[in-house]
């Protein structure tokens, strides 16, 4: 046992000076994180600003300038243009110079004014981003809710029709975009870099041709395993901590549960990746190859992380992968403790699947590397599993088997063809 | 692989976001228990954008938040019923779980056009008025799928980041093994070696438009409403900016392992975030604004959705497609001088 430690350290010790000795790298392993979400964060704190509005006032009233001066108003969007009619209007947005069209209909003042009828104004928003067409369209819904609130007045509510909704926003009283989006930088960072790392881990030695050397020394198979998690398990934690002070510090957002037990929970999801980096690095004959493997997982963790779109009614298949996309678990976990203030009670279900992740990665990769550090060991483990099954089961249930006529004569031809050679 | 690479990660990405529509799951306090209350909350519930779950008392509110199980909660009051009949205004609270903003967006858009028009409905009924103003909202080009169509078109920048990023770690390969000092012996000059690199990774990534392609509009029925030479000649150029970019970060590293770590921190994840795939950018930062417009994605996202889903012509496309053009040969220039201080340094 206590030689078994000596060598996974001594293991260790060797990655860490080989990724010292490499300081563009290891300054971009330390460094890159911090910076870019120094970069990144302050860009997407920003949120949807001052959206391109083209007007189309076919009234030119009052009452239909004031909307206007509304809509320009807020936050969210900005009048860039007038314009004559819808047409031209469209063909702003098709060039992409408007995000948005406001028409206000001839007859607006007098619908306003008329207790017995409801004015409208049409928006139409860009729809070819999503996000553009939400914000815009809530924006409008706004400006008109408002208006409806100042015609009416305080004394007589029934102006503002029979039921109004009042929102009030939990964790997130402005509803910023900035403590979602940087979550999500925080997880997939720490994710790429405990992915990359060890996915390079096995095919760098195979390339450079030093697994041969590594093979001839006394390292058992679960000390090279072990040995190679080691230091991807520390820059990850290590670069987590960094990014979670910056975060508190400059992002100044708020971390309303405990530090521990995100730390403690990180620990299992940073694993997930070393198993999937060693079993990628494993199969992988070159870096090239591991790379592109390890993009293909990248982006299939981010569309299931519900980052771009949120991963909500997924049918059968869908659903069944995303429960093993690590990403996912994490945000909930992160945003639960640091947005949310949520505890472990809370939160098992996701915990324990971040851990069930991890084992099973690791028993993967675990399988895997007991097959032999080639390329094709495995196949042939598989295969020769395979041929044995097939002659365990054709010997246990000779009229079960259906390939047996078949199997005799084979054997039979060989068996001829060696004695005539 | 790079050839077929792109089209089949395209295939995994767009399939998670055409996997059915995303529900908003809603928990509804309903204090009033009358025909009108439930008649809210059915209407609420009846085409399919809230799932419902019913709860009592502000603590199983506050920890169904807490817990991510709902992402809105709505307090129907008691005497709901009685104001709004009587001409008054009801008013209902919806306490929103703020941390995903989009979701929230989208029920903060959602429930306003349910009660609107379930106010106007009573308003009828009841004889009293209606609000005065109300919006009529619609999103242009898109009238159902906007979410599918608007994801795969914007994704096809990011699916070519896949060959680029093996240029990158073809260049460190020759590095790291030592055969750039044998190659520099043989007559082959830098400037042809690196051309050379240059047009097998354009080429065979350019190649992999063709699946891209028939996967985005056979399989997930993208429509493509602008001119398809100009898109070839503008992936084209997209392609020559990136792979320049790439060339650029294989002739700085050592290694490929740097080389992967590197591009991995350039064309992920900020494709993801800065190219204004789903946030718009935000022109108001020069610090962002300029480091936006240097990665070629940004440019080629709008492109893309401009030409496949808006059918824009070149003339409406002038400043992406010149933006594009300016990077291919700026980050051209940069690789090679790069390149050249590489082998003589």
């Amino acid at each position: 046992m206590k030689d078994d430690l000596q060598r996974i350290w001594g293991l260790a010790i060797k990655e860490f000076l080989q990724l010292g000795r490499d300081k563009l790298l290891l300054a971009f392993l330390i460094l890159g994180p911090l910076l870019e979400l120094l970069l990144m964060g302050g860009m997407a704190g920003g949120g949807v600003h001052n959206l391109p509005l083209a007007v189309v006032d076919q009234e030119r009233s009052r009452a239909s300038r004031e909307f206007v001066a509304k809509l320009d108003r807020t936050d969210e969007l900005r009048i860039t243009a007038y314009a004559e009619s819808v047409t031209e209007a469209r063909n702003w947005m098709q060039s992409g110079e408007v995000a948005a069209i406001a028409v206000i209909p001839p007859g607006y003042s007098t619908a306003l004014t008329d207790p017995q009828r409801s004015a409208s104004v049409q928006v139409i928003a860009d729809g070819s981003n999503n996000v553009i067409s939400t914000v815009a369209l809530a924006a409008a819904e706004d400006v008109a809710s408002q208006i409806s609130r100042d015609i009416s007045g305080p004394s007589s509510t029934g102006k503002q029709g029979p039921v109004t909704l009042r929102f009030m926003a939990r964790f997130n009283a402005a509803l910023e975009d900035q403590p979602h989006a940087i979550t999500a930088m925080l997880g997939m960072i720490v994710f790429q870099v405990a992915l990359v790392v060890a996915a390079q881990s096995f095919a760098r030695e195979r390339e450079l041709g030093t697994l041969e050397q590594l093979r001839v020394t006394p390292l058992k198979r679960l000390d090279l395993m072990l040995g190679k998690a080691i230091p991807t398990l520390v820059i990850g934690l290590v670069d987590f901590l960094m990014m979670m002070v910056l975060i508190i510090v400059w992002f100044d957002i708020p971390l309303r549960g405990s530090l521990l037990l995100l730390c403690l929970l990180t620990i299992p999801f940073v694993i997930a990746q070393i198993g999937w980096g060693t079993l990628i690095s494993l199969v992988s004959r070159t870096q090239q190859q591991a790379m592109l493997l390890v993009f293909a997982l990248a982006m299939l963790e981010v569309a299931f992380s519900g980052f771009l779109v949120p991963a909500g009614d997924m049918p059968g298949v869908m659903r069944v992968i995303s429960y093993v996309s690590s990403v996912q678990h994490y945000l909930v976990v992160l945003r639960g403790v640091m947005l949310r203030g949520a505890g472990l009670r809370l939160l098992w279900m996701p915990g324990l699947s971040l851990a069930g992740i991890a084992f099973f990665t690791m028993a993967l990769a675990w399988v895997r590397l007991r097959a032999g550090l080639d390329t094709d060991a495995f196949q042939i483990d598989v295969a020769g599993a395979w041929r044995r099954v097939q002659r365990w089961w054709c010997d246990e249930r000779p009229p079960l088997c259906p390939k047996r006529g078949r199997r005799r004569k084979a054997e039979h031809r060989r068996g001829w063809s060696r004695e005539t050679a | 692989m790079v050839f077929l690479s792109p089209a089949l990660v395209l295939i995994a990405l767009s399939l998670v976001f055409t996997s059915g529509s995303t529900r908003i799951e809603l928990a509804i306090w309903d204090q009033d228990l009358t025909a009108l209350s439930r008649r809210f909350v059915a209407t609420l519930g009846n085409d399919g954008d809230f799932s419902i779950k019913h709860v009592a008392g502000r603590d199983e509110i506050e920890r169904s938040l807490k817990g991510r199980h709902v992402d809105a909660a709505v307090v129907i009051p008691s005497g709901f019923a009685d104001t709004a009949q009587s001409g008054e205004t009801a008013s209902v609270q919806v306490v929103l779980d703020g941390v995903d903003t989009l979701v929230a967006g989208e029920a903060i858009g959602s429930l306003l056009g349910h009660a609107g028009d379930f106010g106007i409905q009573l308003s009828k009924e009841y004889r009293v008025p209606p609000p005065p103003v109300q919006v009529k909202s619609n999103s242009a080009y898109l009238p159902k799928t906007a979410d599918q169509d608007s994801m795969v078109s914007g994704l096809i920048p990011i699916v070519f980041s896949l060959p680029v990023i093996a240029a990158a770690l073809a260049l460190a390969r020759e590095r790291e093994r030592g055969t750039l000092e044998a190659l520099v012996a043989t007559p082959v000059r830098g400037l042809e070696y690196l051309g050379g690199k240059l047009v097998a990774y354009v080429t065979a990534s350019l190649a992999g438009l063709l699946p891209v392609w028939l996967t985005a509009s056979l399989l997930f029925g993208v429509p493509f409403r602008g001119n398809p030479i100009l898109f070839v000649v503008l992936t084209a150029s997209f392609l020559l900016a990136s792979v320049g970019l790439a060339i650029v970060i294989g002739n700085l590293v050592q290694s490929q392992q740097a080389a992967t770590v590197i591009s991995l921190f350039i064309f992920f994840v900020p494709a993801f975030f800065l190219s204004g795939l789903t946030d718009p950018i935000d022109t108001t930062e020069v610090a962002s604004t300029v480091i936006s417009y240097l990665m070629p994605s940004t440019h080629f996202v709008a492109i893309s959705r401009a030409l496949l889903l808006k059918g824009a012509s070149l003339i409406q496309l002038w400043r992406p497609s010149l933006m594009l053009l300016g990077l291919s040969v700026g980050w051209m220039a940069v690789a090679i001088l790069t390149f050249k201080k590489r082998v003589t340094g």
